[in-house]
């Protein structure tokens, strides 16, 4: 089954200019994309609908990691998801050019707020997207067996039309 | 010297982005035959093609691919277009649908444009819309002829509906007074005057605008893309719409297709 992410040029550069911004203490900053999906033959494509930066005061003081998100911000993406059927994609960036990668991190915490979401709207795909200054990648955990798989394709949807493939 | 060897220009990456997109075609006719054809000279590797009806000798006049054979034989229109890019593509990967969109929506899904090439301004409208929910850019082509003996004027369009940017409705198209005149005129029977000269103009500029997107070979940015290209027949001119600097001038946001539900299937 293939799996593409749409985003809108617009929208990417939102998120760029938001984790752009310096934080008081966090390393670099994170948010949450909310999407929506379309069930395609032999596939499946999310569809990113918004950017919600997380707020200065959602982040812990927290030396292991470049960012850690408080339980309050985690909860008011969980509140929407709750009250609206979306699809929760957690974004930050890699300070580099090129396809990104995942770091043992970002693994490891995405595989413990992940399931989360399935809480508050289950039985659809939720998952990490992780940012270069030019590229993208992406992992979707499948709401059945809740295991991450590659996002296969990362469309920028704009003039140009970009693409990234998983590589 | 192969096949794309004259338009390398458009970037190393071309023939294989070419051969690896697909497109819709919806409307086959005037518009549709036309960019159906440039599209597979340019090496378009997949192409999704709609149309229900069948040939007759009344799209001679337009639609390119036919021949009086085909017309007397009263073949799919989907086949003749089949034909035609398998005779320029023989790799081409065609799904041929004779069918009205609606009624079969999700092989758009998956493509990466959608040119409407249909007449009705209503369903031009229902397919952008289709478009948008998935995100997909939708090119609109059409000509219109009015007048009267001795003083008829040919105009047209090719619109490019890009999500994140502005959308038809935010560009005028089709005005009020052209989706009432329709609504009118329902049930009537007889098309409007279509021509071949003025539908390859504009499947010509339609086909260019797709390209830009795909595989721009001028990497200056635009000020302001030329989302909307008018025909003026009779003067023979394309212009970029004056719509659009107004719309950039007022700092006009599409809010049409930005609401909460606005993309992908509708879950409960």
């Amino acid at each position: 089954m293939k799996t593409v992410f749409r985003i809108t040029q617009g929208l990417i550069r939102s998120i760029h200019a938001d984790l752009d911004r310096p934080h008081a203490f966090a390393g670099e900053r994170v948010g949450f994309i909310s999407c929506r999906q379309s069930v395609q033959s032999g596939g499946l494509a999310i569809l990113a609908e918004g950017y919600h930066a997380v707020a200065d005061q959602d982040y812990v003081d927290d030396p292991r990691f470049g960012a850690a998100v408080s339980g309050s911000g985690f909860r008011k993406m969980l509140s929407l998801a709750y009250g609206d059927p979306i699809n929760v994609f957690h974004v930050h960036r890699h300070e580099c050019r090129g396809l990104p990668g995942f770091s043992r991190t970002d693994l490891s915490e995405s595989q413990k707020f992940i399931p989360d979401f399935w809480k508050v709207r289950p039985g659809i795909t939720h998952g990490i997207i992780v940012l270069s200054h030019d590229s993208a990648q992406g992992l979707g955990w499948d709401p059945v067996d809740r295991r991450p798989k590659p996002i296969d394709e990362i469309q920028i949807v704009g003039m140009p039309m970009r693409w990234m493939w998983e590589a | 010297m192969d096949a794309s060897s004259r338009q390398s220009f458009l970037g190393e990456n071309s023939d294989a982005l070419l051969a690896q997109a697909k497109v819709a075609i919806v409307g086959l006719c005037g518009g549709g035959s036309h960019v159906a054809q440039q599209l597979a000279h340019v090496g378009l590797g997949n192409f999704v093609l709609y149309d229900p009806d069948h040939a007759e000798m009344s799209n001679l006049n337009r639609m390119v691919g036919l021949t009086f054979a085909g017309a007397a034989s009263g073949a799919m229109k989907t086949q003749i277009i089949h034909e035609r890019i398998l005779g320029v593509n023989p790799k081409a990967n065609i799904l041929a649908l004779q069918a009205d969109w609606k009624l079969n929506r999700d092989p758009l899904k998956d493509c990466i444009a959608i040119f409407g090439c249909i007449d009705s301004f209503h369903a031009r409208l229902e397919l952008e819309g289709f478009a948008r929910r998935q995100m997909i850019p939708y090119i609109d082509v059409g000509m219109d002829v009015a007048g009267s003996p001795g003083n008829y004027g040919i105009t047209g369009q090719a619109i490019l509906s890009m999500p994140g940017y502005w959308c038809m409705r935010c560009m005028g198209y089709p005005s009020a007074r052209r989706l009432e005149g329709e609504a009118k005129a329902y049930g009537m029977a007889g098309g409007r005057p279509q021509v071949v000269w003025p539908n390859g103009i504009l499947a010509s500029v339609a086909v260019d605008k797709f390209m830009r997107i795909l595989t721009p070979w001028n990497s200056a940015p635009e000020a302001l893309p030329c989302l909307y290209t008018e025909y003026d027949g009779t003067r023979q001119t394309l212009k970029s719409h004056s719509c659009l600097q107004a719309l950039k001038a007022a700092d006009k946001i599409c809010n049409h297709f930005q609401g909460p539900g606005s993309l992908g299937d509708v879950l409960l």
